[in-house]
């Protein structure tokens, strides 16, 4: 009986990865207080993250997986279910580390908090299952407004500012995704994203301003430059919940979906090189404006973001070669930013960090703390045997080999960027005393350190045996490429 | 005990001893016995390799593949375990001085000076044996974040300041040159195994050899080769422990390994496609020593006075690498071994001087040699040895440097370098000669007992060290000679 449900649950786990969450959601809100909202939203996202998992394994080592009735939305892919799987594995831990800022919420309104949390992963996975556009954009603007409600929660009255700039945003990214779905379909006269790459294009400048559009608006919900402007007002006053929502959720997810989108749009005759360039120029700026404005920077959290757009900009760099082995790199690179991400979003909401200068003598009075937020540093700078190092790494092999030497070149700024801003972090954490007003200041030696360590260990772990990785980001990056061939 | 045990020792006892001096630190005489016990215990393993590489005992430890085809792998061969065997045997005499300056100076935190200290050995030795670019990459970089405690130790904002100034050179110099040589030199020969004969030779275009000879040496900022020489001085105000790691003990001597690795395992023959950039190179090195040897004539402080010197002497080894015989590469690696040792004696010197006698400015060691006969003794050798004096080893790697110049046709090269020495007699000769010769003061001391056994007679035996390559020198050559004899 156990044996013929898990069966149908597995038969189900493109659907049941995403309904779970959304269950959870609901149940979270009707939960009777914070705790055992935050109980029933932990498992929820625990059995998003095996459903997710199990089918991105049999995906990534079959080939394929059998779809019944939601093969008529759903289409998973190689991309799909490998950023699928570490989305949900990132919701886990971002449900485990909300637990320990619960108290930032009135009592009533911490379970809602716990429910955008769980849609702003349900949407962004929903979007990397989607099979046509406008699965895609109904998923993406649900994660996108879940986002903005945690945003507004926030106790600060100027977080509601960000939300507000996140609104704005989002309709002008919801808005170029329609409008460029709508040139798409004109052009190559399909929304379904299989169909997409293999149409036969009619209008080739309707079809390439439309993809374009499609992925701005999906760039600018990532924050990638110059379309990040919302995200500096975000995250410099939004709660921790928020910015992990916000900071890594949202980030992460986002740029999943780019990938995703462009692995169907640039293999098209049409307009696949017109695709490529712009990723290559939006990449390019990317990571140097996100790059000079982390090393700018004096709060945690917005150099992080900073950070991230950076890491994002590499993402973009690695899909624009269009190639299998560009979208590995992507893949691998997009999981290093999310190690990095959670590691130092983590660590600054255990360690009730913010500006920098809260960060003097972390590492002394909060070891762990300290620790996860220094993995996450280095890994941002490339060190070697982080995953940091391991994503680059691929970067500039894909890039070399495709000839993009200023693609590797953009990376190393990157990386001498990283030691600047990450240098200045480990100073900050074991080379400088705490102020008299930090010191102390909160208790941070609490159970909600487990996901920064877990992500710290994942930063590091996988940068030193990352032959797993590795495998997984080929075979999905293999799949994508015959899925649109 | 088979060479792969001593290898797996040479790289773990360092490690354990930082561990135990942590977690060990009362009483201080437990810190310090293991301190000490587990820098010889790192000196015998390291003695041990020595025969292993005599004898071409293969041992080889692979701990991971973080990428494809690329193991974090450590070997022995000659080079390395010549290097390894004096930074451990120098890093053994160093722990007992250590001791000894840590209890003189009330030092507040000498644990973490201690543990520091064995950190960087542990990673230079990482740096002596690694078998391929990507761990001498990691090794590097885990040596200039080991260092970087030692030199902001103090923690004002002047210490602060230098070690902004020493992670930010020799991170973003290897970050941003040494790692992009890498990578290419991957992307062109598709490993990046340290191999006699080297990786690139009939795989590289003499454009790609100039411009990847440039990056790498550059990046390899440890070798101070300018313009990315600015960490030394401003590491000079470290504290003395820390001085010895920087000039003597594991800095110098990765840097000046680094370079010969690059140039004879992974360029080899190659290095004459690069020509252009080597000849650049060898020309920019002569000229710095010269400069680096004229500032430090220039300077009062006997800590930054050392810190020129140095620098110019470590250029004496990228002269040798560049030079792309094997005549160079030998005079090269006992460069190494006469700069580690001199320096190492120097830096002691002036950490036991400053201890007892709290002076640092040359015109305050007039005279001091009357009264601290033992400590400026072996200061004064150490001067003889750093100037080329025969018969200290400073000198027979002088003369090699000068024949491997001369036999590549570079005689202008060979000219530099004895300007050079002939520059640094002047800003260090006349120092050792008045310590000895000046009046004594009738206040040098502190403490009227003055300097402890513990801190003179390590400056007595390193000093003693610059006399070995007097006889070794010969059995030297032909223990080195597999670093530029391709395997048939």
């Amino acid at each position: 009986m156990i044996a013929a449900l898990l069966d149908l649950a597995r038969t189900h786990a493109p659907l049941l990865s995403l309904s779970t969450l959304v269950i959870g959601a609901a149940l979270a809100i009707a939960g009777a207080g914070p705790r055992l909202s935050w109980f029933i939203a932990l498992a929820a996202a625990l059995a998003s993250a095996a459903f997710a998992s199990d089918m991105a394994l049999r995906l990534l080592t079959d080939g394929e997986i059998v779809l019944t009735i939601e093969g008529a939305a759903l289409f998973p892919d190689g991309v799909g279910a490998f950023a699928g799987a570490l989305l949900a594995g990132v919701a886990v831990l971002a449900v485990m580390a909300a637990g320990a800022s619960l108290g930032d919420y009135e009592r009533r309104a911490a379970p809602f908090a716990l429910a955008l949390l769980l849609l702003t992963a349900a949407g962004w996975i929903g979007a990397l299952m989607a099979r046509d556009l406008v699965g895609v954009l109904i998923a993406v603007e649900t994660a996108w407004l879940a986002s903005v409600g945690l945003v507004a929660m926030s106790a600060q009255r100027a977080a509601l500012n960000g939300a507000l700039r996140m609104l704005g945003a989002g309709g002008v990214g919801g808005a170029m995704f329609v409008l460029g779905a709508g040139l798409l379909h004109h052009g190559a006269g399909a929304l379904d994203l299989p169909a997409i790459a293999a149409a036969h294009v009619e209008r080739a400048d309707a079809a390439a301003l439309g993809a374009g559009l499609v992925l701005l608006g999906v760039a600018l919900k990532a924050g990638v430059a110059p379309l990040h402007e919302w995200m500096g007002a975000v995250l410099g006053r939004v709660n921790a919940v928020g910015a992990l929502a916000v900071g890594v959720l949202c980030a992460i997810g986002a740029i999943a979906v780019i990938v995703r989108l462009a692995a169907y749009l640039l293999p098209s005759l049409a307009f696949g090189e017109g695709v490529s360039i712009a990723l290559a120029v939006l990449g390019g700026a990317s990571v140097v404006i996100g790059s000079v404005q982390a090393v700018g920077s004096h709060n945690l959290r917005r150099m992080t973001g900073y950070a991230g757009i950076a890491q994002a900009g590499g993402v973009l760099l690695c899909v624009a070669l269009a190639s299998p082995a560009g979208y590995a790199a992507a893949l691998v690179q997009l999981t290093a930013f999310a190690g990095a991400a959670l590691a130092l979003f983590g660590g600054a909401a255990a360690g009730g960090v913010q500006t920098l200068e809260t960060l003097d003598g972390l590492g002394r009075r909060a070891p762990l703390a300290g620790a996860a937020i220094m993995a996450g540093a280095v890994s941002l700078m490339g060190a070697p045997l982080t995953l940091g190092f391991l994503g680059r790494w691929r970067l500039v092999e894909a890039g070399v080999g495709a000839g993009w030497w200023w693609a590797a070149g953009a990376v190393i700024f990157a990386s001498l960027a990283g030691v600047f801003y990450g240098g200045r972090l480990i100073e900050r954490l074991y080379f400088r005393r705490a102020g008299e007003v930090y010191a102390g200041a909160r208790d941070v030696w609490r159970w909600a350190m487990a996901p920064m360590l877990a992500a710290s260990i994942v930063v590091i772990g996988l940068g030193v045996a990352p032959a797993g990785l590795l495998a997984a980001a080929d075979a999905a990056a293999a799949h994508i490429a015959g899925s649109v061939r | 005990m088979s060479a792969q045990f001593a290898l797996l020792g040479a790289l773990l006892a360092p490690v354990l001893q930082a561990a135990f001096v942590l977690s060990l630190q009362r009483p201080p005489g437990l810190r310090d016995m293991m301190h000490i016990g587990f820098a010889l215990l790192t000196a015998a393993f390291a003695a041990r390799l020595i025969s292993a590489a005599a004898n071409a005992e293969a041992a080889r430890i692979v701990l991971a593949e973080p990428l494809p085809n690329v193991d974090l792998a450590f070997t022995v061969e000659p080079l390395g375990a010549l290097v390894a065997a004096t930074v451990a045997g120098l890093g053994a005499v160093h722990a007992v001085h250590a001791v000894g300056l840590v209890r003189a100076t009330q030092e507040k935190a000498p644990a973490r000076l201690m543990a520091f200290t064995a950190l960087s050995v542990a990673a230079t030795m990482a740096v002596a044996f690694s078998a391929n670019l990507f761990t001498f990459f990691v090794a590097y970089q885990a040596l200039t974040l080991c260092v970087f405690p030692l030199v902001a130790h103090r923690g004002d904002e002047e210490a602060r300041r230098a070690g902004r100034t020493f992670l930010a050179t020799l991170l973003t110099a290897s970050m941003g040159l040494f790692l992009p040589a890498m990578i290419w030199t991957y992307a062109i020969a598709g490993a990046l195994d340290f191999q006699p004969g080297g990786v690139l030779a009939g795989r590289v275009n003499t454009l790609t050899a100039n411009i990847l000879l440039v990056l790498f040496v550059l990046g390899l900022a440890m070798a101070a080769v300018p313009p990315l020489h600015r960490w030394l001085p401003a590491a000079s105000r470290a504290p003395d422990p820390a001085l010895v790691t920087i000039m003597g003990v594991a800095i110098l001597p990765a840097g000046g390994v680094g370079l010969i690795k690059v140039a004879a395992f992974v360029f080899g023959p190659a290095l004459s496609e690069a020509r252009i950039a080597a000849l650049g190179l060898i020309a920019l090195s002569g000229v710095s020593m010269c400069a680096a040897a004229l500032i430090a004539l220039s300077r009062q402080d006997v800590r930054e006075r050392l810190a020129y010197s140095c620098i110019a002497q470590s250029l004496a080894v990228a002269m040798g690498a560049l030079v792309a015989l094997p005549v160079g590469l030998f005079a090269a690696a006992l460069q190494i071994v006469a700069l580690a040792c001199a320096a190492t004696t120097l830096t002691m010197a002036l950490g036991t001087t400053a201890a007892v006698t709290a002076r640092r400015t040359a015109i305050d060691f007039v005279g001091l040699g009357r009264v601290m006969p033992w400590t400026f003794a072996g200061f004064a050798l150490a001067c003889a040895s750093m100037v080329g004096m025969p018969p200290f080893s400073g000198a027979w790697a002088k003369l090699w440097l000068i024949t491997a110049s001369a036999g590549a046709g570079l005689v202008w090269a060979a000219v530099l370098v004895g300007v050079a020495a002939v520059l640094t007699f002047a800003h260090l000769g006349p120092l050792a000669a008045n310590t000895l010769a000046g009046k004594a003061p009738t206040d040098a001391f502190k403490k009227p007992d003055g300097a402890s056994i513990l801190l003179a007679a390590p400056v007595i035996l390193s000093a003693a060290a610059t006399l070995w390559l007097l006889v070794l020198a010969d059995p030297l050559a032909s223990f080195l000679s597999p670093i530029w004899t391709p395997d048939s």
